[in-house]
């Protein structure tokens, strides 16, 4: 093989991280552009050249890939992100008052065991902060999902504020007493959140059906 | 709300195409001669800001042709990346007339 062989070889596979939508318009390109800025006899890319690949990889398949024009779009990832920051919170939290759960629950029952407390991290807080996990990812793969302009937010947001607005008005309907202030405020927050998600997704009507990766302006 | 200011490397793009449809390589070159050897763009970097650039529809492909069987992508201004770039150096000149003028030195502007 020779270098000019080896070092096209050795760009591709690097370029393989880059989205297939991405590498079916530009790949062509993006290899003559590196080919043509190589010296003699180089046989691997250099290290500034794997960092640049990468790090532009990751943006391509991470960042938002709608115009910026699209306001509703950039808004409702907005939104997402704090649904995931109060989600966070709320995580960091439980596992933050653990102890001052336990110190609660010893001091109503003189004779509380190690195994009671298992027996309450396992029933209270560990389904809580499961939960929790889960929605964290739920609402990043959202604020991502809005921003490559994939259609399905449009169906799983209304559902998941549904849920969360059933779970709300169970609490304050029928559990009152059982679920804490904080709870309900934190509840309260997250489905606001929601509902001006579920809003700006659909007025985003535009945005999340034509401006997606691939669609790009013919020759003239 | 507050426009978001435009990126270097975005700025410098646009620049590099003001004056007629460019290929990478080009912009490459041209870029680093505006910016005076500053800036140098690698080809990640440019070709992940040109299809930024494309979806804001600030830029888009002129023209294709091949050259010693590498395909060689020529890409221009829109009229919205021209208005957008205009935009962006008065701004930029703007705030540049302001510190000059604050330091007192030539091509400032008198500000209260």
């Amino acid at each position: 093989m020779t270098d000019t062989e080896a070092l096209e070889r050795a760009y591709r596979r690097w370029l393989r991280y880059y989205p297939k939508a991405f590498r079916a318009e530009y790949e062509a390109e993006v290899l003559g552009l590196l080919m043509d800025g190589a010296r003699a006899g180089q046989r691997r890319p250099a290290p500034v050249e794997y960092l640049d690949l990468v790090r532009s990889a990751a943006c391509v398949r991470l960042c938002p890939r709608v115009a910026r024009s699209e306001r509703s779009v950039f808004a409702a990832i907005k939104a997402m992100w704090v649904g995931t920051a109060l989600e966070f919170v709320t995580v960091i939290t439980l596992v933050a008052t653990m102890g001052t759960v336990r110190a609660n629950d010893a001091s109503q029952d003189p004779g509380f065991s190690a195994d009671q407390w298992h027996a309450t991290v396992a029933a209270r807080i560990d389904p809580n902060v499961i939960g929790g996990l889960v929605a964290i990812g739920f609402w990043l793969c959202l604020a991502w999902s809005i921003g490559r302009g994939h259609r399905w937010p449009k169906v799983a947001l209304p559902v998941f504020f549904a849920l969360n607005l059933y779970g709300l008005l169970d609490g304050v309907l029928h559990d009152a007493a059982a679920t804490s202030r904080p709870d309900l405020a934190v509840a309260f927050v997250l489905c606001l959140v929601e509902l001006v998600g579920v809003v700006l997704v659909f007025r985003a009507k535009v945005a999340t059906s034509t401006s997606r990766v691939g669609d790009y302006p013919s020759l003239p | 709300m507050a426009k978001r200011t435009m990126q270097e490397a975005t700025f410098l793009i646009l620049t590099a195409l003001a004056s007629g449809s460019q290929h990478g390589y080009g912009i490459i070159s041209d870029v680093e001669t505006i910016s005076e050897g500053r800036v140098r763009l690698r080809a990640g970097t440019l070709y992940s800001a040109l299809e930024r650039l494309r979806v804001d529809g600030l830029v888009r492909v002129d023209r294709e042709e091949v050259v010693e069987s590498r395909l060689r992508r020529y890409y221009r201004l829109t009229p919205e990346g021209k208005k957008q770039l205009a935009a962006e150096a008065a701004r930029l000149q703007a705030d540049a007339a302001t510190a000059f003028g604050r330091l007192g030195l030539a091509g400032g502007r008198a500000v209260r």
